[in-house]
This record gives structure tokens, sequence and C-alpha cells, in this order.
């Protein structure tokens, strides 16, 4: 077979010659937010091929590309655009997830604060392609200045006519909107999402119908996360295959990566997937600066990883991470040092959850919200009893699967992975009434 | 005291944004309690039946809403109110110490208000800016990064004194000039601009 025939290698790590950022090239340039900046470097390209190609080529490229939702579920994205009704007469929406809660996950607030032109590119492209015509960001309410320059983004993009009525002269009308959260964790589960934006409780909504059937006021919606509409932006700019000649062979593109936790540089990286945990830990994030145990590789709903050769060397992608036993999530890592109290790391989540947990099914409310972390809170307390681990399982197993959203389940991630990969710690407080670890005076002068 | 009255351009604005419906309506609760909330440090219950009657809903339903938030404050807070996220990596940076200094520092618990009204303090959960934990949300204004003890010293005696507040704009990411740095502080990769789609 002639060489050329043979496909490239896919681009698996961010020190291969051939990998260039794109979703984060321009945080840290200054001024990088005003539309002069964005349009200097190229942007509003992307929008101006979607409308020469057509919106079904947009789908079309969407779904070749592989792209998979960056949010944490890794739906592919294509397939969820194909699923708007195309000609039904109603009102579509686009609802962009701004309202980034996981804990360990912070790349959407730079991306709207550094680069808030790219999301609405994506948005705007997305809108053309599923016949909506109006749009939603919902950003999360401590995200000050982020909504700040969201808000100053939309307002330069009206005026340049890259939003309202006929955008660049395509007869394509579109217009965006922020709508603010107020502090809530199950707001990022799209139909509390809807919820929230509706001015209800934001309780979730029962599936089917699924967003794209009955969305925002009963019309058809499609939500995605801020990573997956900036992605877009990339994708249409520079086309499917380039996209996909990063990643690996179910999981395509780049991503961006957090990282935190006592490293010599916490932050966020922008990575092919399938690079792996160590290119990520060591050769970006500069390697621990303290003895680690565990790895929470995606946000904190992800089951937590021991900090042996074989994780670190395991590329990040959907499969590889699924095969671990844990999930690539957000791509959020939290790393836990050596000396912190796993019981006490795993409480610190558990009540998370607990506090977030909106009430309206039993197993969460009571499950988790009530009983869960009271269990902790003895424990922690070194007031645990020997079978007290046991009856957290046996609790477990009548709250995993069991609830009406995921939150229940995204809480059980980190409870019985620190079980199965940290008993003896658990053992060893319940014996003695204290943690063989100290946790104090982690505080920086 | 009626906060709206007086203020009908504001008001069409919040509602131009969402549909000319009943639901549409509805959908402006959360900017109007944000609104009243800003400006006043809480909602006061007048100030929620005044909402509930903008949009066309009742007192019960509004307070309803407002509870499922860790936001919305019905009771006034501090001039100067203090989110401590206590969070994971926040917690593993030293939120814990971090919320003890301030209980000290200031005479305060979580939920009251020091005697001078400039202070309250509030612990919260993930706050999403684990890079440069531990971290505080001040107030609607914005974040205070990196927090160390002799920080956190400095911005009270600052908000004290009667200084305004100043949020931190980090950005935790290791790019220069448009492009990443390894670990070596070495670029790598290539600039936007010069980004172009590799050929096959």
């Amino acid at each position: 077979m002639p060489d050329t025939l043979i496909p490239p290698k896919p681009i698996t790590s961010a020190l291969d010659s051939r990998f260039k950022p794109s979703l984060y090239a321009r945080v840290g340039i200054p001024n990088s937010f005003s539309l002069e900046s964005y349009q200097a470097g190229g942007g509003y390209q992307a929008l101006r091929r979607a409308f020469a190609i057509g919106n079904d080529a947009v789908i079309d490229e969407m779904k070749k590309s592989g792209l998979r939702g960056r949010g944490g579920a890794g739906f592919p994205t294509g397939l969820k655009w194909s699923f708007m009704p195309l000609k039904d007469g109603k009102q579509h929406y686009v609802i962009c997830n701004a309202d980034e809660s996981e804990p360990g996950s912070f790349k959407d607030r730079y991306l709207m604060t550094e680069d808030p032109h790219q999301m609405l590119e994506g948005m705007i492209i997305a809108g053309f392609a599923m016949r909506a015509s109006m749009g939603y960001i919902y950003i999360r309410g401590e995200y000050v200045l982020a909504a700040e320059r969201v808000w100053a983004a939309i307002h330069d993009a009206r005026v340049a006519g890259l939003l309202g009525k006929n955008i660049l002269g395509s007869g394509f009308d579109f217009d965006l909107q922020v709508h603010r959260g107020a502090g809530a964790y199950i707001c990022g589960e799209e139909t509390a999402l809807m919820n929230s934006l509706e001015g209800l409780r934001a309780n979730p909504r029962l599936k089917p119908p699924f967003p794209a059937q009955a969305g925002i006021y009963g019309l058809p919606t499609t939500i995605n996360n801020v990573e997956s509409f900036c992605a877009a932006t990339q994708i249409i700019r520079y086309g499917w295959e380039w996209y996909s000649s990063m990643g690996t062979e179910k999981s395509k593109g780049n991503k961006l990566f957090q990282i935190s936790g006592p490293v010599q540089r916490p932050g966020v990286f922008e990575l092919p997937l399938g690079a792996t945990f160590r290119e990520m830990i060591f050769d970006f994030a500069g390697g621990p600066l303290e003895p680690i145990k565990a790895i929470i590789p995606g946000g904190s709903s992800t089951p937590m990883m021991p900090w042996t050769d074989t994780v670190l060397d395991a590329p990040m992608d959907y499969e590889s991470i699924t095969a671990q036993g844990s999930m690539l999530g957000t791509g959020g890592l939290i790393l836990i040092p050596q000396n912190y109290c796993i019981v006490n790391a795993t409480w610190n989540l558990v009540r998370f959850y607990a506090h977030e947990s909106c009430g309206k099914c039993t197993p969460c409310r009571e499950g988790i919200g009530g009983w869960m972390v009271k269990m902790y809170e003895k424990l922690v307390r070194g007031q645990g009893k020997p079978g007290d681990v046991e009856l957290i399982l046996d609790m477990s197993d009548n709250i995993g699967g069991k609830s009406f959203c995921a939150l229940a389940d995204a809480c059980l991630g980190p409870v019985l992975s620190s079980i199965k990969l940290f008993r003896s710690e658990y053992d060893y407080l319940i014996a003695n009434g204290k943690s063989q670890y100290g946790g104090s005076s982690r505080w920086a002068d | 005291m009626l906060y709206f009255t007086d203020k009908q351009t504001q008001l069409a604005d919040i509602f131009s944004r969402y549909p000319h419906t009943e639901q549409g309506r509805r959908s402006a609760l959360m900017p109007l309690l944000r609104e009243v909330q800003n400006a006043l440090g809480h909602v006061p219950e007048e100030n929620i039946a005044e909402i509930a009657a903008l949009i066309g809903s009742t007192a019960t339903e509004v307070k309803s809403v407002m509870s499922f938030y860790s936001t919305y404050h019905t009771t006034p807070t501090g001039k100067w109110h203090l989110q401590v996220c206590a969070t994971l990596s926040c917690a593993i940076a030293g939120s814990d110490e971090l919320w003890d200094y301030l209980v000290d520092e200031l005479g305060i618990g979580a939920g009251e208000v020091t005697p001078d009204g400039l202070f309250s303090i509030q612990k919260v959960e993930c706050l999403g800016s684990c890079g440069t934990a531990p971290m505080i949300q001040v107030s609607d204004v914005g974040f205070s990064e990196c927090i160390t003890r002799r920080k956190m010293r400095t911005q009270l005696e600052q908000l004290r004194a009667g200084a305004n507040y100043l949020p931190d704009t980090v950005v935790p990411v290791f790019i220069q000039d448009g492009q990443q740095l390894n670990a070596l502080e070495q670029k790598i990769g290539g600039k936007y601009s010069e980004l172009e789609p590799l050929k096959f």
C-alpha cells in the first residue's frame, strides 16, 4: 500500500508537534474578550462558513467530527442536534448550560470571561443548524464577571449585525439573552435548568418528553455545555477532519482538562483526548507538591482512582477511564494528598450532595440528604461503630439507580470508590476514634 | 417600601428578555429577585409580595423558589457578605482554617452580621474556582482567589477602612501570548491566528 493511503497517527498528546490548542488559544491575550480582538484572530469565520454550507451540512459535519458533550455526560453533540424537529413550524430554542458547578470544574468560567465570542459564535451556528430563533445562556449566579463579559459580547455582536435580524445578510434571525442562576448545583441538569429558567423551583422533569420534543416553554430545545459550543465553533471553522485527527477511536477531539489540589501549577490545560494522566499532572501541572493517594478524574461525581502507574499511564478518554472504573466527566481532576483523611474528603463531597439534593425523590432526599450525610458526620466525629461501613454500603445499594435524576448516583461515586480503595482508613477511624491523618494547618500564611 | 415603582424602564428591560406570555412573565422572577437583593442586601417580605404581583404569582410561590437557592436572603446581610467555598479542592487548600479565622476575627457565625453592619459570613458549596483555592466570593461583586492568611487580613483591613472591594481576575492557565506552556515553560503548539486545518 502506498504511504499516502496510510491514515496519519491520531494526535493523542499535547506535546505532539501537530497539536495546536484552539479552545483556550486566546486565553491570556490582553483584551481577548473584545469583539475586535476576536475578529482579528479570525473570529466569526466559522459562522460565515456555516451560512455558506447550509444548516443540514452543519449538523452533518458535527456528527462526523465525533464531538461528545463536554458537560460531563459525553452524549454525541451532532446526534443531539439532529433530534430537533425540522419542519414543525414552532419556535426552537438553544440553551447554553453555563451553570458550571461540578466541584473540580472551572473551565467554562474562563471561556466566558476570556473568550465569550467563541461561545456566542457556536450558539449562533447551533441556532442556524437547528432552526432556532432564540437562545438563552444560563450562567450560574456566582459568575459575576462572566455574566458581565457575556452581556457585553452580546451587545457588541448585536451592534455588529452578528445577532438579530438577517445576520450577515443570510436571512437568518437569531438573538441571545443571559439568564443568571442563584446557586443550585441541580440547575446543571438540563430539565432542572429549564424549570429554573421558567421561574420555578429547579426540580428535574420527567423524561420523556426529551427537551428536543418539549423543552423550555414546552417548545423544542437543545441544551449544550459552554465548551461544546466553543468546540462547535472550532469544528465548523477548521472542518471535522481536523477535529477528528485528534483523540482516540471513539473519543475525538481536544478537551479542556482542569486540575486542582496540591500540584505545582493548578489550572486549565487543553489536551487532545487520549493524553495520559501523567502528561496532564507532570508535564503540564508540574507534578504534585506532596505525596498523592487518589485522583478524582472528572469532577466530584466520578469515582476516585488510586495513584498508581497503571492509572497514571492510562489515556484520558471516555472509554479508557470507564475501563479503569471511573468516568471522564467534566475533565476536572482533583488530587487528594496522602495525609488528607479520605473519610473527611468523602464527607466533604457527601455534604455537598446532601446540600444540593433538590428534595424531589425519596432515595436522594432521605438517602443522601438525610442518612448518608449523618453517617459520615458520625464517622468524621470519631463516633463510628463497627458495621457502619456495611450500613453505608447497604444504603448505597438502596439508593443507586433508584433516584429520579443522576444526583444521588453521583454522590455514590466518591462514597463507593473511597470505601473500595481506602477501606483501611475507615476501619482505623472507627477503631481509634480519630483519623491517622491530621487535616489542619494546610492554609498558607 | 416598593422597589420597582420608579424603575419602569428597568422592569421593561427585564421582561423583554422573555416571551410575552404568562410563562415568559414568570421567567423574570430570578432577575427581579436579584435586582432587589443587590440594592438592599436581602429581599424583604413586602418586596416578595411586590415581585409576586409583577410576575402574576403568589408570595408563597416566590418564597418557594427563593428557598431553593442558596444566594437569596430574607434577612439583612452585612455590607460585605463573605461566602467561603467549603468544597473539596478548597478544603484541601485550607478553607476550614480560613473559615475559623473569619469567625475568630469578625466574632460572628454563619447568618450573623457584625455590629458595625460591615460583614456577614456564609459557607457555600463549590464556586467554580478550584484552581485558585482557597477562595471566597464577596457579595455579588466577585471572587478573591488564592487566599492566604495575610491576604485575608489585608482585605478585611481595607474594607473596614472604607475601601471599595476589588475582585481578582486570576487566569490560572499557563498560556502566554496565545500559546500553552509545558512544565519547563517552553511554548508548545501554535498561535490562534496561525491555526490552519491539518492537511491529509
